[in-house]
């Protein structure tokens, strides 16, 4: 599995969801009696999640562990963090998880090593994930030779998009050629990419991204309405959905309607459809004839859906133009995504010593996240202050 | 001083060859006077005697049948060279103009300095060439063309293999690595561009190469292209399809949509079958089989090429952007057919050119690069009788393309093949040595200045030298083409430390 992002979400009731999706999984996993679990990166959405999430993981990973399973898992380009603060290191110092991204490094070149299973012999080796793609100077300098002459059945774990792999719709995602992996292994456990793909490479093996263990946005959420991970057995895949809610999508088209025709339009999808304990997802999209997206009454109709018994509902309407801003441009993709190219327009403008651009990158990324962290239920605002601080002590290296 | 003007007419003046000076084929020669300069060319050497030929032969034989010691009485007073000449252009201080008068008779011709030709500028697009060539001496001024104007008019570079298109190339795609004007595309059917294994634009410093391979070096990207993204008119080109199979095509993808190859491989069945005999169309399921390599059992469909049904969706979209960028994308087609290095070539530069007509419609077109499109051995495209069965994207940019900003570089070494109307329409012609006759005709006759005395000139070049005439050049210059090993300079790669943060013993 992989792109668990667990604290993804901003509103708790889908943060839910992801953490409940990770028990789902591993439950499932317990229940099939798989020989390991892969977690190819981002299992959290950050590097430093929240205490309770945190807490809620290691229960599901001590279970596992209970049950005499292995964790291998890689960091992806949310939880991993060159400071080395990262939390599955804490995992993994208990034992709960094993990174498998080690070796040594000779001549400025990584060389791997592979991290046996124990039960099955079976090689794991990786590589982590980083924002934008940085990871790519690791595989340039990756000493192949050794990982792809050795005998036994091979497992590499990654976390980055490939450029021949990318699906339509993901054509601007950073990506790297499937020319850097290393090649002649069995399987290859991909992440980072949130769509379900599997194909057999001739040189390489059976390539794989599970997609996310729970969509993780508006977007994701109406595309797959659920997540779901490989079991994998002899070479033959089964993909596992893990559906917490089902998920209902409302669609609505303005043709230079009125927001009360819209919302009109809306109470009568409302209306066909079985909302209890699902999901929905409510999109806009077109021109309105007057007045303004927050002239439709979005409360009324969150009403109307939770009066359904729904579990929860969210709306969105980026591609909803007003008639008079209709020749403006609607950008829809990924905050995140904008976070990244913005940093990379902008990196390097300020002289630090000491740091380079990958670096100058990665800290204006830690710095963005650390400030969009959120007082915790219970949390004096003096601990959230110094929390914040310590976290910015930490990041600048300040003692 | 090289000669003096003795005699001739306008576009051929006659000098006399001072006897110790050597003129050559080719070399520039300037007249002066206080008016300016005109600069000449040698277009033809001849031998001139005031012995009369009845004499010479007599002379001639003595020395051959009587073995006679004999010499001329004052030599080279009375044996001597001469020079035909063309004007090439007028210069006035530092402005220089079509040449539309003879130098003053008698007066004296000299060699051509750097300091003559201070008219030439680096335009700011530019794009380096060579060096400027008297004959065969190489003069240390450097040749640039305006890059936007000369790639969106299209080029066509001419040659007999061996003459060093490819060090020409080369060096062109090397200046251009560093420009942000052009994204350039190379169909690259030798593999010889990137450098696999020698030194390549891969070396270049502007990590502006994008290189697409089946057999990629690590790093570099694997060449799939999703089946789901060919179109119908794709094939245009590349296979000649009658008209009822064309109309079968249309009719699939109509039905089908993305899926049309699929549909057709598998038999799947047409609304308006009863229009199409059974054989049309199992002769284009079998066209299409051989040249996508696919197979079926019946029930799905198996590749086994760059052509896939589960990658390659975003392959054309993302050279495209490449291009955009004004990158250079290098596909090696060196292990692929012609019909599918022409079917690769055709899928993005449809796409490509939609693009741009696009932002023309938009009114966007302006802050793009211009593409540029190379394309070796182009009468495969854009010869006669290809054209006769009917258009491709090739010839439409040929004949469309400059308006959208989007340019073809033609390579042959039979530009006689390619019609007048698309030769007249690549306004920047390099020729490197041509030795048949017609091929020599077919440019001259196209050419931008008047090539009509240069036959010979063009006959007589020598690996690496080359005569370029464009509209956006003052006269048809002679240049000598700079070694690629030598022109390509590598810098030095610091050895930065990397930081392997995330990565454990």
């Amino acid at each position: 599995m992989s792109d668990v992002h667990i604290g993804g979400w901003r509103d708790p009731k889908l943060s839910e969801l992801g953490l409940e999706a990770f028990g789902r999984a591993i439950d499932i996993c317990i229940e099939k009696k798989v020989d390991f679990v892969l977690i190819s990166g981002d299992l959290f959405d950050t590097s430093l999640p929240s205490v309770d999430r945190l807490k809620t993981t290691v229960i599901h990973l001590r279970k596992v562990k209970n049950a005499k399973i292995p964790v291998y898992i890689i960091a992806g380009s949310h939880d991993f963090s060159p400071s080395g603060k990262t939390m599955l290191d804490v995992l993994e110092e208990a034992q709960l998880v094993i990174n498998v991204v080690k070796g040594e490094i000779i001549d400025n070149k990584l060389k791997l090593r592979f991290t046996i299973d124990e039960k099955t012999g079976v090689k794991i080796t990786g590589m982590l994930g980083k924002k934008g793609c940085l990871e790519k100077k690791y595989y340039e300098n990756l000493l192949k030779h050794h990982l792809e002459e050795e005998d036994g059945y091979k497992i590499f774990m990654f976390h980055s998009a490939l450029e021949e792999f990318k699906p339509k719709g993901l054509e601007n995602m950073e990506a790297n050629p499937l020319s850097l992996l290393p090649k002649n292994f069995n399987y290859y456990a991909g992440g980072h990419v949130h769509y379900i793909f599997d194909k057999q490479e001739p040189g390489y093996g059976l390539i794989t991204y599970p997609g996310a263990l729970f969509p993780n946005n508006f977007a994701e959420l109406e595309k797959y309405g659920r997540g779901g991970f490989y079991i994998v057995e002899n070479d033959n895949l089964d993909w596992i959905p893990v559906q917490i809610y089902s998920h209902a999508k409302i669609e609505v088209l303005s043709n230079h309607n009125s927001p009360r025709e819209i919302e009109n339009n809306i109470l009568s999808e409302i209306d066909k459809l079985e909302l209890k304990n699902s999901i929905v997802t409510i999109r806009v999209h077109g021109t309105l004839e007057n007045g303004k997206v927050f002239d439709i009454d979005f409360n009324k109709l969150f009403e109307a859906v939770t009066n359904k018994g729904a579990y929860f509902v969210m709306k969105n309407t980026s591609a909803l133009k007003t008639k008079e801003f209709e020749e403006i441009k609607v950008n829809t993709i990924d905050s995140k995504d904008v976070e990244i190219k913005l940093i990379k327009e902008h990196i390097g403008q300020i002289k630090v010593k000491n740091l380079d651009l990958e670096q100058e990158s990665q800290l204006t990324s830690d710095m963005m996240n650390l400030l969009n962290t959120m007082k915790q239920e219970g949390e004096k605002v003096v601990d959230f202050e110094k929390r914040v601080v310590d976290g910015f002590k930490g990041l600048l290296r300040i003692e | 001083m090289k000669g003096i003007v003795i005699g001739g007419k306008f576009g051929e003046i006659c000098i006399r060859q001072k006897s110790s000076e050597k003129i050559e084929l080719g070399e520039l020669l300037v007249s002066q006077s206080d008016q300016g300069k005109i600069l000449l060319q040698v277009f033809d050497l001849i031998y001139g005697s005031q012995i009369t030929q009845q004499n010479l032969e007599l002379v001639s034989g003595l020395k051959l049948e009587q073995n006679e010691n004999s010499d001329f009485f004052d030599a080279n007073l009375r044996n001597y060279n001469l020079a035909l000449l063309k004007p090439m252009i007028n210069v006035s201080n530092v402005n220089a103009k079509l040449c539309k008068e003879l130098p003053v008779f008698f007066s004296e011709v000299r060699e051509i300095t750097s300091s003559d030709l201070s008219f030439l500028e680096k335009p700011n697009d530019s794009i380096f060439v060579g060096n400027l060539r008297s004959g065969s001496k190489v003069l240390d001024v450097d040749v640039y063309l305006p890059g936007k104007n000369v790639f969106t008019h299209h080029v066509l570079i001419a040659a007999t293999t061996g003459r060093g298109k490819s060090n020409m190339l080369s060096v062109m795609l090397w200046d251009s690595l560093d420009k942000t004007y052009c994204g350039t595309l190379v169909l690259d059917p030798h593999d010889e561009y990137y450098g696999r294994n020698k030194l390549g634009l891969k070396d270049h410093s502007s990590n502006k190469v994008v290189y697409y391979s089946s057999n990629p070096v690590s790093g570099t990207r694997t060449l799939k292209i999703n089946i789901k993204n060919i179109k119908p008119w794709h094939f245009n080109g590349c296979i000649n399809f009658s008209d009822p199979q064309i109309q079968a095509l249309q009719q699939y993808y109509k039905e089908y949509g993305k899926n049309w190859i699929e549909a057709i491989v598998l038999d799947k069945s047409l609304l308006e079958k009863n229009s199409f005999f059974e054989g049309t169309i199992a002769v284009i399921k079998r066209v299409l089989m051989q040249i996508l390599s696919i197979e079926s059992n019946g029930h799905e469909i198996f590749t086994n090429s760059i052509f896939e049904t589960s990658a390659g969706d975003t392959t054309i979209t993302d050279i495209c952007n490449e291009l955009e960028q004004s990158n250079t994308v290098i596909i090696d087609t060196s292990v692929f057919s012609g019909n599918v290095e022409i079917l690769i070539g055709s899928l993005v530069s449809w796409e490509i050119f939609s693009r741009y007509k696009n932002y023309k419609g938009k009114g966007e077109l302006n802050n793009k690069p211009v593409i540029n499109i190379i394309l070796e051995e182009a009468p495969r495209v854009l010869g006669k009788e290809i054209l006769e069965r009917g258009s491709n994207i090739f010839a439409t940019i040929a004949r469309e393309g400059r308006k959208f900003q989007v340019g073809l570089t033609a390579i042959t070494q039979l530009p006689s093949l390619i019609p007048r109307q698309i030769l007249a329409n690549m306004n920047t012609k390099i020729i490197l040595g041509i030795e048949m006759a017609p091929e020599r005709q077919a440019i001259i006759d196209s050419a931008s200045q008047d090539l009509s005395t240069d036959n010979r000139n063009i006959a007589s070049l020598d690996k690496g030298e080359a005569i370029i005439t464009s509209n956006f050049t003052k006269f048809a210059m002679p240049i000598r083409i700079p070694l690629f090993e030598k022109f390509a300079k590598i810098e030095e790669k610091e050895n930065v430390k990397l930081n392997y943060g995330g990565f454990s013993n």
